[in-house]
């Protein structure tokens, strides 16, 4: 049946200008031999144009045509009179034709949306979600969305999943946009999200991985800072929690984790960027995170990414001591380092981060280090400093397909060295 | 002329005088390397390297910066450190990615009174020699002969986009952003001009070309977003100069914000603002 609506639509579409309001198409089943050659006469009947759709072969198979509403009358007569029944399977073709054209339209649309997301822009927060989903709908046996809990601002926290089957299989997490205004990480996470689905099954380190561990990838970790970046104030940095006593809003999720909580390099000021909160874990974001990955309890790695300063660092933030797992990870970061800069040359630091960057207490890979997951790596994105949080989104691919590069010897690494 | 010098790959070599502080500093040669004292060589991934090439850029952009050249940084070779870090780099003028050659720089940070500005002193074996005259003098007489005084906003925008006409402006901006930036510099900070939310050509009776700023600076180490009204004059022959210069406060009452709780920032920084020339 939808065999001959699918041809009629083609037809339509090559003969644009036929249109079939009121047509109907009969199914008549035809009780004796007498039917079948009156009927078989009926096709060679040409002023009707009827378009039998099943041929009047034997009286075990119904018999369909398309009739012209103009001749609906004459033929429905015509088979009362030689009392051969019938009935309307198709009310009104046309109907059924737009109906049909109007959903193909819309999954053309939905197919459209996710494959032509523009990787080479920044995008607001409701496009960057409805994408998510068009992703999953693309991807179902590879993708699902997750919602691991609201923000302050009660805007949902959702992760992608990227899974083949098995249960509590080992997994890596990967999360952006931590700081609000740092866009590059968000649209890079949404490059990067795009790139695991389509080349599942094409690469085959990529697909080994996946065979074997899941990937879980949040791309607006902080959400009500994301937008803040869109409606007031481009710079923002942190959440948008009321801080009571305080005219000032907000705490530095990067400096909320319970590893050296209130300790060097985080504010105890509500109005610094880089206030700490009043106790670990007190931003409902950084909470949501931390019980979804302690109650998954199979997590090997955890990535952490940010702009702008180019580099990959592992921890600790919060203390300049070596970590046990020093030298694994510093040799984990410089090949990954090799390979990101293979593609572009652009140039990166490693070490960790209080040596490298700033020393820096309650940050995520810290925490995530401290409780068992050692592959514990955060990434500082393009540039140095001359666009710095404003790169531009030409930039955006370049710095996605460089640190895919990264991200994957980092993966590659964890993959084969299961603990 | 000037220009813009961008830092690209630095080659630290460490030569430290404890008690005679260094009179001019040439490019040191062969001779001087060997002489140096032992030092505390340093990681020139770390961050200690990483700040006093920040400042080295600040310093060479008061310097040699103009509307058509502006220096960044990147890339520490080697580096070394007590009072003073003495850094060995190749220099390239970012907005037309042309090379420069090899300079070297002296960045002495004051660790007893941090309300001094860095000292710094910078030679390059080839010259700041980027010709940008052409441009300068073309943009400099466009302007004294326009009609209407100019101004722009937003530059960059929230994605990254600068009209090509604005780009001048925003180099100019980040030449005079390095003014302050040098005179804010100390080894807890590391400092880049993140934003210009507006410009405004003022008039003025004399040769010079007189702007004023508002400008957002970002440091590294604290994450703070610092503003800065900046009042500015320029002419090829004149260079950049900052006028005056003005931290606007977060919020009156939040002030101390500004501080943080990294080793050496002081309680000073809440008190700039003055009007002294750079």
């Amino acid at each position: 049946m939808q065999y001959f609506v699918v041809f009629l639509t083609l037809f339509l579409a090559v003969h644009s200008q036929r249109v079939f309001t009121g047509d109907q198409v009969l199914r008549i089943n035809a009780e004796s031999e007498e039917h079948i050659q009156i009927l078989q006469t009926l096709q060679k009947e040409q002023e009707m144009e009827l378009d039998f759709w099943i041929h009047p072969v034997s009286v075990d198979l119904p018999v369909d045509i398309h009739v012209p509403s103009v001749h609906l009358q004459k033929v429905k007569i015509f088979l009362q009179e030689h009392n051969i029944p019938f009935s309307v399977m198709i009310n009104n073709l046309q109907v059924l034709l737009e109906d049909e054209q109007a959903e193909m339209e819309k999954n053309r649309i939905k197919e459209r949306s996710s494959k032509s997301l523009n990787f080479g822009a920044y995008h607001d927060l409701y496009t960057i979600y409805n994408w998510m989903d068009s992703l999953v709908t693309e991807y179902p046996n590879l993708v699902s969305k997750e919602h691991i809990g609201l923000t302050y601002e009660n805007h949902a926290m959702y992760v992608l999943k990227f899974s083949t089957g098995g249960s509590s299989r080992p997994a890596i997490w990967i999360d952006a946009g931590i700081h609000a205004r740092e866009w590059v990480s968000s649209a890079t996470a949404v490059w990067t999200a795009n790139k695991i689905a389509t080349d599942y099954g094409h690469d085959s380190s990529l697909t080994s991985l996946l065979n074997k561990m899941d990937i879980y990838l949040m791309i607006v970790t902080n959400p009500d800072g994301y937008v803040y970046t869109h409606t007031s104030d481009r710079m923002w940095r942190k959440t948008r929690s009321v801080n009571p006593g305080s005219m000032c809003r907000g705490v530095d999720p990067n400096r909320n984790w319970d590893a050296g909580f209130g300790g060097p390099g985080a504010s105890s000021n509500p109005c610094s960027d880089s206030y700490h909160g009043p106790y670990a874990h007190s931003e409902v974001e950084v909470k949501n995170v931390v019980n979804f990955i302690q109650s998954h309890g199979q997590f090997k790695s955890f990535i952490s990414i940010h702009a702008y300063s180019q580099l990959l660092m592992y921890p600790y933030g919060y203390t300049c001591t070596n970590v046990p797992d020093q030298a694994e990870l510093d040799s984990v970061g410089r090949s990954a380092v090799n390979a990101l800069s293979s593609l572009y040359g652009t140039q990166y630091k490693v070490g960790n981060i209080c040596r490298i960057i700033y020393q820096a207490s309650g940050g995520s890979i810290d925490w995530s280090y401290d409780i068992g997951i050692k592959y514990s790596f955060a990434f500082e994105l393009r540039d140095t400093g001359r666009y710095g949080f404003l790169l531009p989104a030409s930039q955006i691919i370049p710095t996605a397909s460089e640190t895919w590069l990264a991200l994957k010897h980092i993966m590659e690494h964890v993959r084969d060295n299961a603990y | 002329a000037h220009t813009v010098l961008y830092i690209t790959g630095l080659q630290f070599v460490l030569k430290l005088t404890p008690h005679t502080p260094a009179a001019s500093p040439s490019v040191p040669g062969q001779e001087d390397i060997q002489a140096a004292m032992p030092v505390e060589e340093l990681d020139p991934s770390h961050y200690p390297a990483t700040r006093a090439a920040k400042v080295a850029e600040h310093f060479i952009n008061t310097r040699y910066g103009s509307p058509f050249a502006w220096f960044g940084s990147s890339g520490v070779k080697k580096a070394g450190l007590e009072v003073r870090a003495k850094l060995h780099f190749t220099l390239k003028e970012m907005t037309r990615n042309q090379d420069m050659g090899l300079c070297s720089a002296e960045v002495l940070f004051h660790r007893a009174d941090e309300r001094k500005p860095p000292q710094v002193q910078c030679t390059c074996s080839g010259a700041f020699q980027v010709n940008t005259s052409a441009e300068e003098e073309d943009l400099y007489q466009r302007l004294r002969n326009a009609t209407s005084l100019l101004s722009g906003s937003d530059i960059p925008n929230s994605v990254g986009h600068i009209d090509p006409e604005m780009a001048p402006f925003w180099h100019l901006g980040g030449v005079a952003s390095s003014f302050i930036m040098l005179r804010e510099s100390n080894e807890s900070t590391l400092l880049n001009m993140a934003h210009i939310d507006n410009f405004t050509q003022m008039e003025t009776k004399d040769a010079q070309l007189m702007f004023q700023y508002d400008i957002l600076l970002h440091d590294m180490v604290s994450q703070e977003i610092l503003k800065w009204k900046l009042l500015l004059s320029w002419s090829p022959d004149g260079g950049v100069k900052v006028l005056e210069a003005e931290w606007d406060p977060k919020c009156r009452s939040c002030e101390r914000a500004h501080l943080t709780v990294t080793t050496g920032i002081a309680a000073e920084q809440e008190m700039k603002g003055d009007n002294n020339n750079v």
